[in-house]
């Protein structure tokens, strides 16, 4: 056992080193880079935007308010972090650095989730395929490797942070440590809001490694109600104390504010942006209502039906997040394509793998392409990258689609093994 | 009876108008290099404080009294531009540049009010009514077009007497100035536009200039802090004429080369053919008639103005004193020199109409014009209706002085600056041309960007200022009708603050030039089918999973063969088969 692990421990050391090479080298060779990529509509969004964070860390380093205007909508408590960091245009190893650290903390995260094996057997459902897996360093070497997780590392993209927290939370769920669950769902949602869905899955999860660890369940009302509350005033404090830097509760309005009534329509790779800025005025607020409604109304549906595998339900609500909130972006795509591998012995039961991947692939070569010809060739109009944004998420919502019904196959198979390998009908 | 009542009262009001000259206007005409004309007009009228707090309206135009009063407006300025001033062939600006406004709209003033909101909703009155008045579209100056400038203007007047005064500024790049807006700006003359030096101002030469501003100035004037106060009222026109352009008649308005008989050729290059030539510059002065070059003959003076003294000389012309100046009358005139003899000023005749006629004629010496402070430009950089950069570029011509001014942004809320890529650069020195900064940022459809920046150039030297900005894209209802042209965003006014004062509190200033700013734009005609295929994907999305997770795996071999039609058809065929078979 011990040759193994250390094999292990040396193959991710291996591994990290190499991830952490090929960033630094990237940033220092191409200086440019980042800029290049920040500028991106698909990398960055403006609740996410690198340029945006600088221009708040200015306002906020010069007595400025930065929710006094309309360019930061992004967590006040980052603008401590970052002040502390050297000038990112002038010295930008530091910055470059942290990001780097970021992806390699969420790629440690990862592998703790692929380690658990929450995935194929949790405590009340062990699927009939589990010992179809890929190794955790496999897992990680997806994530770390995915050009679309490289690209948001150099963009600097602050949604880095929030899937760090998000994966975080999900590796401390599987591991049962409440405490450090908590804060890091709690710094999720504090940086995007929409994380906070994420709790009904999550608690289960949690719930279920600690009845596993335990071998007793604790009361199940009991033990909601206290993890309710630890998220409240984790989530309250850090509120608190966003208010008392920035001595106004505006920020309220100018960050989530924000996410709730898009009043900034830059596009990005979502659904939302040309639709509001085609919609009719009396229309916006109704549609807003159930738009976000839309996106809420999947986390209960997902967590009772699938009660048993919540790190299935978790993964599959962060590739609704990816389709459905208002300010996506690759990133969120970046994640939940990371975590889909988790899922290996879905594979064999999706129908429409070739379908997907071609249309998400579609959309990565010709979304760049259209953008140009819209904004900047100008040979193009805005339905251009309207209709790759379509596909785009077209493409994501197969895979969400097409993975939900693997996991629910998966599940017949147990609860009728009679029907293995059969064609079945859904009444 | 009453006729004659009437007919009393009547010489009465002029006897009382005579008696106290307070009003003035002056014509000032300078000829510019390549061929262009100066045409500065300015008139002035006073009313005194108590007469016109009390709205007994002389020469002070009524209805912009009473919408001062009602808005509570201390002083106000209101500038109607078109064009671009060349500084670097016509030299300083007139007024220095103070009677002059951003191309489109411009409107700046004092209000009394005991709070901002007060204030805010005073203003919005203030344009309203002005809008009524001017044909302009001022009331679309709201709050994502207003701000309240530090140092960039102080007040003209004295205003010993109010407290709480709040300084208000709103400016409209996108108005078309034009005649709807000169007819009002007469009919505010004591004169109309019937008599006196008003009577050239003519709508079609007026905007066909390359260069016009029409400003109204009202601001008390005391003699001592809180005494004997006026109200004094100035309105200000300058125009520069192309003189050829203007020359052409109204009927016959297309440019048609002279017979080559006329013109003199370039003798010392070959030519092919004996209709082909090169014309040689003819290093003259161009001959001009001031019925000419405004289109209408100047009516005499306007019996308001003083009758003697030199208030009475209401046009005057600055040219060398070698130039011929025929005066073309019936009427008497007189005429003096002054500012040695580069000054000659005319008391215009009674109710006769005068012409000036200067002849084509070669000059020894050059034109006056005088060095401006500053010279600025401004540009966008950068391709493409995502982002861009403002770059201006400011040059101090004097060789020993180093210039202190004010640099004033007012951006639209949908042009979003990136402070912190702020650079003002200066070739000749390493030390921080910047000195301070007034930054306000935009919120978007609720308020404007309001950058002001105090700089410091050292002697000849060009100072060039950077900034990285964004463009929003709008909702669709928001984008004007004629969406791909783009949007105007205002100029930067740029006050010189040192060295250099003015004699007067008018304060010295230039604009740049407004910039055009290509927005992206969604497509107009298809509401309809985006939030239908917007909506057909999300219903895909969420019917797929909806389907997965309320309905019920069960073998394919355990519920009746397919239904639908294929069923029905189906169990019809077996049916009849079955009737058959029995058959």
């Amino acid at each position: 056992m011990a040759p193994d692990s250390t094999h292990k421990a040396a193959l991710f050391a291996a591994l990290f080193a190499a991830a952490a090479a090929l960033r630094l080298l990237l940033f220092q060779a191409f200086p440019l880079l980042p800029h290049r990529l920040a500028g991106r509509v698909e990398l960055s969004t403006p609740v996410s935007s690198f340029k945006r964070l600088q221009e708040g860390l200015y306002l906020y380093t010069h007595n400025v308010d930065p929710y006094h205007g309309g360019v930061y909508h992004q967590a006040p408590l980052l603008l401590p972090l970052f002040s502390f960091l050297p000038d990112a245009s002038s010295s930008p190893f530091a910055t470059n650095l942290l990001f780097t650290v970021v992806d390699l903390l969420s790629a440690h995260a990862l592998a703790q989730i692929a380690d658990s094996g929450h995935a194929a057997a949790t405590r009340l459902f062990k699927s009939s395929r589990q010992g179809l897996r890929w190794s955790s360093a496999a897992i990680v070497a997806g994530f770390l490797f995915n050009p679309f997780t490289l690209a948001t590392c150099m963009a600097r993209s602050t949604t880095t942070l929030t899937n760090l927290f998000i994966l975080t939370a999900m590796a401390k769920a599987c591991q049962g440590a409440s405490t450090t669950f908590l804060l890091a769902l709690s710094a999720a949602s504090y940086l995007a809001m929409h994380p906070i869905l994420l709790f009904p899955p999550l608690l289960v999860l949690l719930y279920d490694a600690r009845a596993d660890r335990s071998k007793t369940t604790p009361n199940a009302l009991a033990f909601t109600a206290v993890h309710t509350l630890g998220l409240t005033v984790i989530s309250g404090t850090l509120l608190l104390a966003s208010a008392l830097l920035t001595d106004s509760w505006d920020f309220l309005g100018a960050t989530y504010g924000v996410r709730l009534l898009l009043p900034d329509l830059t596009p990005n790779v979502g659904l939302w942006w040309y639709f509001f800025t085609e919609m009719f005025d009396s229309f916006r607020d109704f549609f807003l209502g159930v738009f976000w409604l839309h996106v809420a109304s999947y986390t209960p549906g997902l967590t009772i039906r699938l009660r048993t595998q919540p790190l299935f339900v978790a993964t599959t609500l962060t590739g609704i997040f990816a389709i459905f909130t208002p300010y996506p972006s690759v990133a969120d795509a970046a994640l939940y394509l990371s975590l889909v591998p988790l899922f290996r012995h879905l594979f064999p039961l999706m129908r429409y793998t070739f379908l997907a991947s071609a249309a998400v692939l579609y959309a990565s070569f010709l979304g760049p392409a259209f953008y140009h010809l819209w904004v900047y060739a100008g040979s193009g109009n805005a339905n251009f990258f309207y209709a790759i944004t379509l596909v785009w998420s077209l493409g994501l919502s197969i895979i969400v689609g097409d993975s939900l019904f693997a996991a629910l196959r998966d599940e017949l198979d147990v609860q009728r093994p009679e029907l293995r390998d059969k064609e079945v009908k859904r009444i | 009876m009453l006729s004659f009542l009437s007919f009393l009262l009547f010489h009465a009001l002029i006897a009382c108008a005579y008696a106290s000259p307070d009003y003035h206007e002056r014509l000032l005409l300078r000829p510019l290099p390549q061929d262009a004309l100066l045409a500065s007009f300015n008139f002035r009228s006073n009313e005194t404080a108590a007469a016109y707090e009390q709205q007994n309206f002389r020469l002070f135009p009524r209805s912009l009294g009473q919408i001062l009063q009602h808005a509570h407006t201390k002083e106000l300025h209101l500038r109607f531009s078109v064009g671009r001033w060349d500084a670097e062939n016509w030299g300083q600006r007139p007024w220095y540049g103070a009677r002059e406004g951003s191309n489109g709209v411009e409107l700046w003033a004092w209000i009394e009010a005991s709070s901002e909101d007060e204030a805010f909703a005073r203003w919005l009155a203030l344009v309203n009514n002005l809008s009524g008045l001017f044909c302009a579209s001022l009331n679309f100056i709201d709050a994502t077009k207003t701000i309240r400038p530090v140092i960039s203007f102080d007040p003209e007047g004295d205003h010993a007497g109010t407290s709480n005064l709040h300084l208000l500024h709103g400016i409209l790049p996108h108005e078309v100035v034009c005649t709807e807006n000169l007819t009002p700006f007469l009919k505010l003359l004591p004169c109309k536009g019937k008599a006196g030096i008003s009577s050239l101002l003519d709508g079609h030469k007026l905007f066909d200039a390359a260069f016009q501003t029409m400003a109204i100035d009202v601001r008390p004037v005391c003699e001592t802090p809180g005494q004997n106060c006026v109200v004094e009222m100035e309105q200000t026109v300058d125009m520069v004429l192309d003189i050829a352009r203007s020359k052409r008649p109204r009927d016959n308005p297309i440019p048609r080369p002279r017979p080559i008989e006329e013109i003199e050729c370039d003798t010392s290059k070959s030519y092919n053919a004996p209709d082909t030539c090169y014309p040689l510059d003819k290093k003259t002065e161009p001959g001009w008639k001031l019925t000419e070059v405004f289109g209408k003959p100047l009516r005499g003076a306007c019996p308001l103005t003083a009758a003697e003294g030199p208030e009475s000389e209401t046009l005057c012309i600055n040219a060398p004193p070698e130039r011929t100046i025929e005066v073309n009358t019936t009427g008497h005139y007189t005429k003096s020199l002054s500012a040695s003899d580069t000054l000659r000023c005319y008391k215009l005749p009674t109710g006769a109409e005068l012409d000036l006629v200067l002849p084509e004629q070669r000059m020894t010496t050059g034109l006056i014009r005088g060095q401006p402070h500053l010279y600025a430009a401004r540009s966008i950089n950068g391709h493409g209706q995502e982002r861009g950069s403002v770059q201006a570029v400011i040059k101090n011509p004097s060789p020993t002085d180093a210039v202190e001014f004010a640099y004033l942004e007012s951006l639209p809320w949908f042009m979003k600056p990136y402070l912190h890529t702020l650079r003002a650069h200066v070739s000749t020195s390493s030390e921080d041309p910047l000195k301070e900064t007034y930054y306000r940022p935009a919120v978007d459809r609720v308020r404007g960007t309001h950058l002001e920046l105090r700089l410091v150039i050292p002697p000849a030297s060009t100072l060039i200022l950077t900034y990285d900005f964004e463009k929003a894209i709008l909702r669709y209802t928001e984008y004007p009708p004629d969406a791909n042209r783009g949007f105007d965003a205002p100029p930067a006014v740029i006050r010189i603050l040192g060295p250099f004062q003015s004699a007067d509190r008018k304060g010295l200033y230039l604009r740049t030039t407004p910039l055009l700013l290509s927005l992206p734009t969604p497509d107009f005609s298809m509401p309809y089918n985006v939030i239908i295929l917007t909506s057909t994907v999300m219903a895909l999305g969420f019917g797929n999973i909806f389907n997965l997770l309320v309905r019920r795996f069960v073998g394919a071999d355990e519920v009746p063969a397919a239904g639908g039609l294929k069923g029905l058809i189906q169990g019809r065929i077996q049916r009849v088969k079955g009737r058959f078979g029995k058959a």
